[in-house]
C-alpha cells in the first residue's frame, strides 16, 4: 500500500497561470497547495511609492541573491556574430516581474485584449517564415472563447464592445462598464476618425464597480507597475487566491522556493522539494502537480528536475523544454503636447490625472498592404496592437534634468538656478503621450532557456541562462505599426514625435519554452497542457504558447489556465481517493 | 611583485587618475540603457532591496532623528554635505531649496536608515574628504566656510573630474528623491516638491513602517547562516570582462 499524498493538487507558482487552477480545484473540493517563492502581501502593503516600485524594485529578489544570465548577440571586428553572456547582477537588468503571492499579475497594466482567431493558426494563414519556428496551436479560438468570457466574469474585466475591422467573436458582453476615461481619450477618438483609423476602448482587468468582495478602482493615477491597494485590479491574488483560501481547501505557503521535482525510474513524480523561508529543505507530495512559475523559471525548474528517466530534465527527453521562448515584439513611441501651443481648456484637460486613456488601435492586426516589405511577398502579414498611455513617475522624470551641454558639446552637470529652471520647465510646460506596440515575437532557434553552468542562486542552484535572439521580421512589423501610431500623434498635434523599435525583449511579457502540440517529438505538452511524458504534470503559465499573438499575455494565460483547470478537475476525479 | 611593492590604487582626491567609477553608478547607467523598453514592464525593475535586521528602526528612533541631525550638522560629514546640498539647490524665488525639501534629512536617512549599499555610502563620505581637501588647497578653508562664489568655483572644478562629476551627480539624484518621494522617507515635507512641480501624487502613500525596506521580508538563505563556499569561488572565477564587440542592433 502506498503512502497517501499530502495534497490532491500541488501548484508551483501563484500568478495568472497558477491562481485559476487553485481557485477552480479548491472550489471543486480538491485539497490544494500553492508554493510561492516570494512573500504574501495584501492590499495593505501596496502603496503608490516610486521608491518601492521602481527605484528599489522591492517586490523582487536582490540580484546578488537570485539572478539570470543573459546571452546577447554581438558582432566582432569582422562583423561575425557571436553570443556573449552577462550576469544580471553585473548588468543590473532585472528579469524578475513581481516575486510575491499573485506574481506579476499584481503589477500588470491589465490590458485585456483577447487573441483573435488568426493567432491560433499563424502558419496556416501566412505560411512559414525562414528561420522562424512557427506552428499552429492545437486548439482554436472557439475552444478558448468561453474561457475568455469566464475570466471576464471571475477576474473582472471592464470594457465596451464596439464594431471595428478586427473585432473577434464574443459570446457575451463585458460584465462591467468601462473604467473612467481621461479627456484625451476623446481627442484620440476624433483624430483617429479624421484619418480613417478606428480607436477602440481597451478592456481592463480593473473593476469599475465594487464586486466579488473587492472595491472598485479609486483612480489614484498610479496603476501600471504598481500594486493595487483597492483590490480593483484583477491580480491572481485579489481575484482568485483569496477566494480559493476562503473555500477552506487551499493552502498557500509563501517564501517557499521549489528547487526540484523528483521522479522515479518510471518517470513518475515522487515529490516536490523546496526550501522554506529560512532555507531548510522540505518536500511535499500530491496526486497532480502543476508548474506555473512564469516562462523562464518554469523551464529552469523542469531542466533542473533530472531523474533516472529524465537525464536532461523533467519531460525533456525530446530536448524541447526551454526552446522557442517568446517575448513581445514591437517598441514604444511618444509625442509631446506643449502647453504654450494649446488653449487653457486643452491644457486643463491634459493635466487631469486619475482616470485612464484606454485607447488602442488594432486596424493592422492583420497587415494587408503591398507596400509592406515583410517576409510575405504579397504584403500579407500578422500585425499587432498599439496602446496609448501616460507616465507618472516623477523621480524618473526628474532624472536627466541635471545634464546640460557645454559649448563644445560635452555633458555638463547643472545645479543651482539652472537646475531649478530645468525642473520647472520639464514638469510644467508639456506632457508626453506615449504608445506601445505589441506584435508577435517569432519563435526561433536563438531564443531559449538553459541552465547556467557557473552561476547559482543563494540556495546554490543553477540559474536560468536566457539567449534572447530575435527575428528581423519582428522589427519590420514593429516599424510598420509605429509609423501608423506616429501618424495619429501627428494628427493630434503632438510635437517631437519619435519611436523606438528594437529586438530588446520585453522581460515582463514572456511565454513559450514548453510548447503545447499534438506531436510529442516537437512539443512538451499535449493540448490539455499536460506533459506528454508525465501523466500527473501540467504546465499552466504562458509556457504553453507556440506563438504569442500581438497583445499582452496575461488575459490568455488566465483563460487557458481556466480551460486546463477543467481538464485537471476531470483528471483528478478519475483518480482513487 | 611582493606585497610591499604593490602600488596603493585607492584614489585620494577627485582628480586621482586611479579613480574608477563605483559599480553602483555603472550599474545604474547600464540599467538606464537596457531598460529602453522599461515602461512595458508591469513590474518595473531597477535597483535592489536589502532588508537586513540592523536597518529596522523603531518609531521612537525615527522621531529622534530630527533632533539628532541638528547636532550632527555642526560637524562633518553632515556639515559639508548639507552645505553642498544647499549650494546645489539654493534658496530663490523660483522654487523650494534644499532646506525647504529637507534634503539633508533625506540624505541622512539614506545613509543611516535605508539599506543603502555600503559602497555608495563610502563614496559619498569619501567625497566629503576630497572636497574639503580641495577647498583647503585652493581656498585654505573647509568648503562649508566659503562664500557662494568660492563654493561655485570649487564645485565647477571638481565636476571637471570623473570622480567629482559622479559625486555631485549622486547628490543631485538624492535631491530629486528628497523632492519627489513620499514624505515618510524624510524629505518633501507636506509634498512641497510635488506642489512646486504641479505633480499629483498617488494614494495611499507609505507611512513609516510601510516603506520599501520595511515590507515583509523574502526568503533568504542567510537567515540560517549558510555559506556556499563552492558558489562563492565560482562566482569570483566567472566574473567576465565586457564583451569585445558591438551589440547587435
Amino acid at each position: 500500500m502506498t503512502k497517501s499524498n499530502d495534497y490532491d493538487i500541488c501548484i508551483i507558482g501563484s500568478g495568472a497561470g497558477a491562481s485559476p487552477i487553485a481557485h477552480q480545484l479548491a472550489k471543486a473540493g480538491a485539497k490544494v497547495l500553492v508554493l510561492e517563492k516570494g512573500p504574501w502581501l495584501t492590499e495593505k502593503e501596496f502603496f503608490k511609492d516610486e521608491l518601492t516600485i521602481s527605484v528599489h524594485d522591492a517586490y523582487n529578489p536582490k540580484l546578488s541573491d537570485e539572478q539570470h544570465v543573459i546571452e546577447e548577440e554581438y558582432l566582432d571586428e569582422n562583423n561575425k556574430p557571436f553570443w556573449q553572456d552577462e550576469k544580471t547582477s553585473d548588468s543590473g537588468w532585472s528579469w524578475w516581474n513581481g516575486n510575491v503571492v499573485g506574481g506579476s499579475s499584481n503589477f500588470m497594466s491589465g490590458y485585456f485584449h483577447r487573441l483573435k482567431p488568426i493567432d491560433f493558426r499563424l502558419k496556416s494563414e501566412f505560411g512559414a517564415i525562414k528561420n522562424a519556428n512557427i506552428e499552429d496551436w492545437p486548439i482554436s479560438y472557439d475552444e478558448l472563447e468561453p474561457y475568455y468570457a469566464k475570466v471576464e466574469r471571475e477576474v473582472g474585466v471592464s470594457g465596451r464592445v464596439v464594431k471595428h475591422p478586427h473585432q473577434e467573436p464574443r459570446s457575451t458582453d463585458f460584465p462591467y462598464p468601462p473604467i473612467a476615461e481621461l479627456p484625451v481619450s476623446s481627442w484620440i477618438d476624433k483624430a483617429a476618425k479624421d484619418i480613417g483609423y478606428h480607436a477602440i476602448p481597451v478592456p481592463r482587468a480593473i473593476l469599475s464597480q465594487p464586486a466579488m468582495g473587492r472595491r472598485s478602482c479609486e483612480y489614484s493615477g498610479y496603476c501600471s507597475s504598481y500594486g493595487c491597494s483597492s483590490g480593483a485590479k484583477g491580480s491572481g491574488r485579489a481575484a482568485l487566491l483569496n477566494n480559493a483560501v476562503a473555500s477552506g481547501n487551499c493552502t498557500i505557503t509563501a517564501n517557499a522556493k521549489v528547487y526540484k521535482i523528483a521522479s522515479d525510474a518510471e518517470g513518475k513524480i515522487t515529490a516536490v522539494h523546496y526550501y522554506n523561508k529560512i532555507g531548510r529543505k522540505k518536500k511535499v507530495t500530491a496526486k497532480i502537480y502543476v508548474v506555473a512559475c512564469q516562462a523562464v523559471e518554469t523551464s529552469r525548474l523542469l531542466l533542473a528536475s533530472t531523474g533516472k528517466k529524465f537525464p536532461h530534465g523533467l519531460a525533456n527527453n525530446n530536448g524541447q523544454v526551454g526552446k522557442n521562448l517568446l517575448f513581445s515584439g514591437g517598441g514604444t513611441g511618444q509625442g509631446d503636447f506643449n502647453y504654450a501651443d494649446l488653449s487653457p481648456q486643452k491644457v486643463n484637460e491634459l493635466k487631469v490625472v486619475g482616470p485612464f486613456i484606454n485607447r488602442a488601435l488594432q486596424d493592422w492586426y492583420q497587415i494587408s498592404d503591398k507596400s509592406f516589405k515583410g517576409a510575405n511577398k504579397q504584403g500579407q502579414a500578422k500585425g499587432g496592437t498599439i496602446d496609448f498611455l501616460f507616465h507618472q513617475n516623477p523621480i524618473s522624470r526628474a532624472r536627466g534634468t541635471q545634464w546640460g551641454v557645454t559649448k563644445k558639446g560635452n555633458d555638463k552637470l547643472l545645479w543651482g538656478e539652472d537646475l531649478k529652471q530645468r525642473l520647472k520647465t520639464e514638469f510644467t510646460s508639456y506632457k508626453t503621450l506615449r504608445f506601445e506596440v505589441f506584435n508577435d515575437w517569432l519563435p526561433n532557434d536563438d531564443c531559449f532557456v538553459s541552465l547556467d553552468n557557473n552561476v547559482t542562486d543563494q540556495w546554490g542552484d543553477p540559474v536560468a541562462k536566457v539567449r534572447i535572439g530575435y527575428h528581423n521580421h519582428d522589427l519590420d512589423v514593429g516599424n510598420y505599426l509605429s509609423a501608423k501610431a506616429e501618424k495619429l500623434l501627428d494628427a493630434l498635434g503632438a510635437k517631437n514625435i519619435s519611436s523606438s523599435v528594437s529586438g530588446a525583449p520585453s522581460t515582463n511579457l514572456m511565454a513559450g519554452g514548453c510548447r503545447f502540440g499534438n506531436n510529442p517529438q516537437k512539443s512538451v505538452l499535449n493540448k490539455n497542457c499536460q506533459a506528454h511524458e508525465v501523466d500527473n504534470l501540467y504546465v499552466t503559465d504562458g509556457s504553453f504558447m507556440p506563438t504569442g499573438g500581438s497583445v499582452p499575455y496575461t488575459f490568455t494565460i488566465y483563460a487557458n489556465a481556466f480551460r486546463v483547470a477543467d481538464k485537471i478537475k476531470a483528471h483528478w476525479l478519475t483518480l482513487p481517493s | 611583485m611582493n606585497s610591499k611593492q604593490t602600488i596603493n590604487t585607492k584614489p585620494t582626491s577627485f582628480f586621482d587618475k586611479n579613480y574608477q567609477t563605483p559599480e553602483f553608478i555603472t550599474t545604474n547607467i547600464k540599467k538606464t540603457v537596457q531598460n529602453r523598453r522599461h515602461f512595458l514592464k508591469a513590474a518595473a525593475g531597477m535597483g535592489a532591496l536589502t532588508s537586513l535586521p540592523s536597518f529596522n528602526v523603531t518609531a521612537k528612533t525615527q522621531a529622534s532623528l530630527t533632533n539628532l541631525l541638528s547636532t550632527l550638522l555642526k560637524k562633518d560629514p553632515w556639515l559639508t554635505l548639507n552645505s553642498t546640498l544647499n549650494h546645489l539647490l539654493p534658496s530663490s524665488p523660483t522654487g523650494p531649496s534644499a532646506i525647504d525639501i529637507k534634503a539633508i534629512d533625506y540624505l541622512y536617512q539614506v545613509m543611516t536608515v535605508q539599506p543603502t549599499e555600503l559602497e555608495e555610502k563610502d563614496f559619498i563620505l569619501k567625497g566629503v574628504g576630497w572636497l574639503n581637501g580641495y577647498a583647503q588647497s585652493e581656498k585654505s578653508a573647509d568648503f562649508s566656510h566659503l562664500i557662494f562664489s568660492d563654493k561655485e568655483e570649487l564645485l565647477r572644478g571638481i565636476s571637471q573630474s570623473k570622480a567629482g562629476q559622479n559625486w555631485l551627480n549622486t547628490l543631485l539624484g538624492y535631491i530629486f528623491q528628497a523632492m519627489l518621494s513620499p514624505p515618510s522617507y524624510g524629505g518633501n515635507p507636506q509634498g512641497i516638491g510635488w506642489q512646486w512641480l504641479d505633480h499629483q501624487a498617488g494614494f495611499p502613500l507609505p507611512e513609516k513602517g510601510q516603506r520599501y525596506f520595511e515590507l515583509p521580508t523574502r526568503a533568504r538563505i542567510s537567515l540560517i547562516s549558510h555559506v556556499s563556499y563552492r558558489n562563492m569561488s565560482q562566482q569570483e572565477g566567472s566574473h567576465k570582462k565586457s564583451p569585445q564587440g558591438t551589440r547587435k542592433a
